[in-house]
C-alpha cells in the first residue's frame, strides 16, 4: 500500500495519478527526478525492481511494465511504489545512482526480461551465462527452448 | 551521498591510489586496471564448489597479499528458472515449487506465495489456520537459525578448535524440529503444507507435547551454544569488527532481516506489517548496533529465544475451527484469480523480507496461472553487499562474512 506521504508527493508535486497498490505510471523522462525526490524524502530502502513483458497485440504496441518499490523502514514505516511503461526496443533510466540496490535488481531484469537501462554502471547478465541467447522470461520464449550446454 | 563501509586505516599499508582508499560510491564498478596496471594483484576464485560458500557461489577476488582489494560475486549456478516455471503452473501447483527456493526454511516460502494469492482473491484464512501458520513459521525460523549458527561456527572451525562441536549440536536440535514437521506434514523438508486459504494438514493429537518438549530442550541448548561461542576469545577474534555493514548502505542495497537488524535498524515485518497471526502477539525485535559478524550472530541467537517464546504462546492459544477458508482443493485449476491484477505482499522469513509480486494476465477471463510472479529473495540482496563489504578484509575474514550473512543459494539464483 502506498503511504500518504508518498501519495502527496506523487499527486500534488508531480500531478500523477497513483494506484493504491502499484503507484503511478511515471513517464521515463521524469523517472530520475521523481526517484531523487523520493530518496530525499527518506525512502532509502530499495525493496525491488521487477519487470513484466507485454508483447504487441492487435490493439496496442508491446511494452515492459517496470515496477519499483521503496520504503522508509521502522516502526511507522512507509512504502512507496511507482512504475514506468517502456515500449519494446526503448530504454529506461537506471536508478543505480540513487539506490545502490538497484544495480543488481536491474541487471536481473535485463537478464531475464530484456529491459535495457540507460547509464547503468555494469549491465551484464546476472543469472544466465554470458553466451545465452534471448531473455527467458519474455512471453515469446518457449519454456522448452533448446540451449547450449552450460559451461 | 558517499558511503564508506571500512576505515581508511585498513588500507594504509597498501599504498593504494585514492580511488580505493576512499571507497567511493561506485567502488564495486571501479576498473581494476586503473589501480593495478602491472597486474601485480593475485586473482583468485572463492568457490564455486566449496563448503564455506554455502552453496554454489563464486566470488572472484583480487588479493594484495592476504588482503582483498576487489570482490565480484558471480551467481546463477543454481538458476532453475523458477519464475518461468511459475508462469506455466497453476496457483495450486506453485506451492510445492517455491519450497525449493530457500531450502532451509521452506515453510515461509510457501506462506509468502499463498499470502500473495489470498491477497489477490480477497480471502482471509480462518483463525486456526493463521495460528498454525505462525507456529510453523517460527519453528522454521528456529531451525534455519540453528543451521546458520552451526555452519558458520564450522566455517570458523579451524581457529575455534572444535567449531564442529557447535555444528553437530545445532544440527542435533534442528533434527527435533524436523521430526515435528514430519509428524505434521509427512515430509522433512518440502512440506507443501500451506494452501490458498489456509493449511492442508491439521495438528495431530500428540503434536503439541512433542513440540513443547523440543522447545524445552532447545531453550536449554541455546545457553550451551552461548557457553562455547559467545565469550569464546578465538570466536570473538574472528568475528568482532569484521565485515561491518553500514546501515545506510545496507538499506539502500535492500538488505533485511537479521543482517540489517545487526546494523542497528529496528525493523521487523512481523511487528511493523503483521501477517498470519502476528498481530495477536507483541514481537520483541532483537537488534545490535555494531553491524559486524558478531552482531549478526548475536541477533540470530536472540531471535531463536524469541521464537521459543512465540511458539509457546501460540501453542497455548490455538483456536478451534476449520483450517482452510476454501473447500479443500482437489483440482489443480481450482483457484482462479481475476485478470489485470497486480500487487505485492511480503513476509519476514528467517533471512528477511521475502516478497511476491503477482501479475495476472491481461484480458477479461479469470485465470488459474499467473502472468508474472517475481519472488523477491532476501538472500540475493545479502550477496549483493559482498563487493561493498569484502574489500579491506583478509581472505579468512571473507569466509566469516559470507557465513554470517547466511545466504541460501537456491533462493539467490532461483
Amino acid at each position: 500500500m502506498i503511504s500518504p506521504q508518498a501519495n502527496i508527493l506523487f499527486t500534488e508535486v508531480y500531478g500523477l495519478e497513483a494506484d493504491p497498490a502499484e503507484g503511478p505510471w511515471i513517464p521515463t523522462d521524469k523517472l530520475l527526478e521523481v526517484a531523487k525526490a523520493l530518496y530525499e524524502a527518506g525512502f532509502n530502502y530499495f525493496s525491488y525492481c521487477a519487470a513484466a513483458h507485454y508483447p504487441a497485440t492487435e490493439e496496442e504496441e508491446g511494452y515492459y511494465n517496470v515496477s519499483y518499490r521503496v520504503r522508509i523502514v521502522g516502526k511507522n514505516g512507509q512504502e512507496a511504489a511507482f512504475r514506468v511503461r517502456v515500449p519494446l526496443g526503448e530504454e529506461t533510466p537506471s536508478l543505480a545512482g540513487i539506490w545502490a540496490g538497484a544495480d543488481w535488481q536491474e541487471r536481473e531484469q535485463y537478464d531475464l526480461i530484456g529491459v535495457k537501462f540507460t547509464n547503468h554502471p555494469d549491465l551484464r547478465r546476472l543469472m544466465m551465462p554470458e553466451n545465452w541467447d534471448g531473455h527467458p522470461l519474455q512471453k515469446e520464449y518457449a519454456i522448452d527452448t533448446p540451449h547450449h550446454p552450460w559451461r | 551521498m558517499t558511503t564508506t563501509n571500512t576505515t581508511n586505516d585498513q588500507f594504509k599499508h597498501l599504498n593504494l591510489p585514492p580511488a580505493i582508499t576512499d571507497l567511493p560510491r561506485n567502488n564495486p564498478h571501479i576498473s581494476i586496471d586503473d589501480y593495478d596496471p602491472e597486474g601485480d594483484l593475485l586473482v583468485m576464485n572463492l568457490g564455486p564448489q566449496h563448503p564455506s560458500t554455502h552453496g554454489v557461489l563464486r566470488v572472484k577476488l583480487w588479493m594484495d597479499g592476504e588482503v582483498c582489494v576487489k570482490a565480484v560475486p558471480y551467481i546463477g549456478y543454481l538458476h532453475r528458472g523458477v519464475e518461468k516455471l511459475c508462469e506455466h503452473r497453476t496457483y495450486v501447483q506453485i506451492t510445492p515449487l517455491v519450497d525449493k527456493n530457500d531450502y532451509v526454511c521452506p515453510m515461509t516460502n510457501e506462506l509468502a506465495v499463498n499470502i500473495a494469492f489470498e491477497n489477490a482473491l480477497g480471502v482471509t484464512p480462518p483463525p486456526r489456520a493463521q495460528v498454525i501458520r505462525t507456529i510453523v513459521a517460527e519453528m522454521q525460523r528456529m531451525s534455519s537459525h540453528l543451521l546458520a549458527v552451526g555452519t558458520w561456527a564450522l566455517d570458523l572451525g579451524g581457529a575455534l578448535g572444535g567449531g564442529a562441536t557447535a555444528f553437530m549440536h545445532t544440527f542435533r536440535e534442528r533434527e527435533m524440529l524436523l521430526d515435528c514437521f514430519e509428524e505434521l506434514t509427512g515430509a522433512r523438508f518440502h512440506y507443501n503444507h500451506h494452501t490458498v486459504g489456509g493449511v492442508r494438514h491439521d495438528i495431530p493429537e500428540s503434536w503439541s507435547t512433542h513440540v513443547l518438549k523440543a522447545l524445552d530442550i532447545i531453550e536449554a541448548k541455546i545457553d550451551s551454544y552461548e557457553g562455547y561461542l559467545t565469550e569464546n576469545q578465538v570466536f570473538k577474534a574472528r568475528s568482532v569488527g569484521v565485515g561491518i555493514l553500514d546501515p545506510k548502505l545496507g538499506l539502500e542495497l535492500g538488505i533485511s532481516g537479521p543482517n540489517i537488524r545487526a546494523s542497528g535498524v529496528d525493523w521487523d515485518l512481523r511487528r511493523d506489517a503483521p501477517f498470519a497471526a502476528y498481530d495477536l502477539v507483541d514481537v520483541k525485535v532483537a537488534t545490535a548496533q555494531a553491524g559486524d559478524c558478531y552482531a549478526r550472530y548475536q541477533v540470530r541467537i536472540a531471535e531463536m529465544r524469541e521464537s521459543v517464546r512465540l511458539v509457546r504462546f501460540f501453542m497455548k492459544n490455538i483456536p478451534t475451527g476449520p483450517i482452510c477458508a476454501l473447500k479443500q482443493v482437489k483440482l489443480a485449476t481450482a483457484v482462479k484469480i481475476p485478470a489485470n491484477f497486480s500487487g505485492y505482499t511480503c513476509i519476514e522469513t528467517a533471512r528477511g523480507e521475502l516478497g511476491t509480486w503477482l501479475v495476472t494476465p491481461p484480458g477479461k477471463k479469470k485465470s488459474a496461472m499467473p502472468y508474472r510472479l517475481k519472488i523477491r529473495p532476501p538472500s540475493l540482496h545479502a550477496v549483493s553487499a559482498l563487493p561493498w563489504v569484502c574489500p579491506g578484509n583478509n581472505l579468512s575474514d571473507i569466509i566469516a562474512i559470507l557465513g554470517s550473512m547466511d545466504p541460501i543459494m537456491g533462493e539467490v539464483d532461483r
